[in-house]
């Protein structure tokens, strides 16, 4: 299929013009008499530079984002931290209750040996240290997700 | 190496390091971009606006999208919006004949005032030439920066070179149409 003027001509300027293109202009009045007009295009765009962005642009434009991005952090770390929380509290429901259920089945063992009052001591110890446990895991959750979000961090930038 | 994408997504968390990687990969294109679209008038200003704008779109920067694509585009629309706010002056049909004018200090600077030349172009055009010629987009990627139909890039490019051609031939009526 023979190439459209336009397309050539675009083609041309941006000096990717084909043996197809160069076909055509021999071959097209219209697309020869351009010749060089075109020529002279193409070598104003090419050579065409613009000034290099002044050394104070990057501290300025910087400077100006940090609120922004501090902003950000904030915003993504109270998100982060969230969303591990939720996480973390979705199976707690079940987790109270096998405890629950396992409190109950220690103290009905316990009970058959030793007497009521200690069963109940023992079984709660127990129960005490489990607590102690659920708290401190998920107390470390916020720290836990600021360390992941370092990580990201460093996997990015090496 | 980290991409213009995953660093997008950084900078959404509040990453400076990122910012800083983006914006130093970034900032001579979008500041020629926008010389050459602007006719160089408060390009320091208008580049300053992209970055702030991207810091605060990051968050909502697709990334199935290309961020070469996303860049322009809020480059683009910041300079238009600008442009609006404080139109430049319009362009002297009699002026434009001087753009093929010979030169007085002859072959050595003898040659077409590109600056000149694209701000004769009316805006749409003016785009589409300066993505397509000075910053290789291809014609999908200028219409997703554009939002319009590759159909109509190709139009514009046409128009376009039609008169550039024009007016590098010093063809002062066809440059003023």
């Amino acid at each position: 299929m023979t190439p459209r003027c336009e397309d050539v001509r675009e083609r041309r300027v941006r000096g990717r013009a084909t043996a197809e293109d160069a076909a055509h202009v021999a071959a097209c009045a219209a697309c020869g008499a351009e010749r060089e007009t075109l020529a002279a295009l193409a070598a104003a765009f090419a050579g065409h530079e613009t000034s290099a962005p002044s050394p104070a642009l990057e501290p300025r434009v910087l400077h100006a984002a940090a609120p922004i991005l501090a902003a950000r952090r904030r915003h993504a770390a109270r998100w982060s931290v969230a969303a591990a929380v939720a996480a973390a509290l979705l199976p707690l429901p079940l987790i109270v209750l096998v405890d629950v259920w396992a409190l109950q089945l220690i103290y009905g063992g316990l009970s058959r040996l030793l007497p009521p009052a200690l069963s109940f001591y023992l079984v709660m110890n127990y129960a005490a240290v489990l607590a102690l446990l659920g708290a401190l895991t998920y107390g470390a959750i916020p720290v836990l997700a600021e360390r992941q979000a370092r990580g990201r961090h460093e996997v990015l930038h090496g | 190496m980290a991409t213009d994408e995953e660093l997008i997504a950084a900078v959404a968390a509040g990453d400076d390091v990122a910012l800083t990687t983006l914006y130093r990969r970034w900032e001579r294109p979008l500041h020629a971009f926008l010389a050459r679209y602007t006719g160089g008038r408060d390009v320091d200003d208008l580049v300053q606006e992209t970055w702030l704008r991207v810091v605060r779109s990051a968050s909502r920067f697709d990334v199935r999208r290309r961020a070469s694509t996303w860049l322009f585009q809020i480059a683009l629309n910041l300079a238009r919006d600008h442009h609006r706010r404080a139109p430049a002056e319009p362009v002297d049909p009699e002026r434009v004949a001087e753009l093929a004018a010979p030169d007085p200090l002859g072959p050595v600077r003898a040659g077409l005032d590109v600056a000149r030349l694209l701000a004769a172009l009316p805006e749409p055009q003016r785009a589409v030439v300066v993505l397509r010629h000075f910053h290789d987009l291809g014609e999908d990627e200028i219409a997703a920066v554009l939002d319009v139909p590759r159909g109509t890039v190709k139009s514009r490019l046409h128009h376009a070179m039609a008169k550039l051609v024009a007016l590098a031939r010093g063809d002062a009526t066809e440059g003023a149409s």
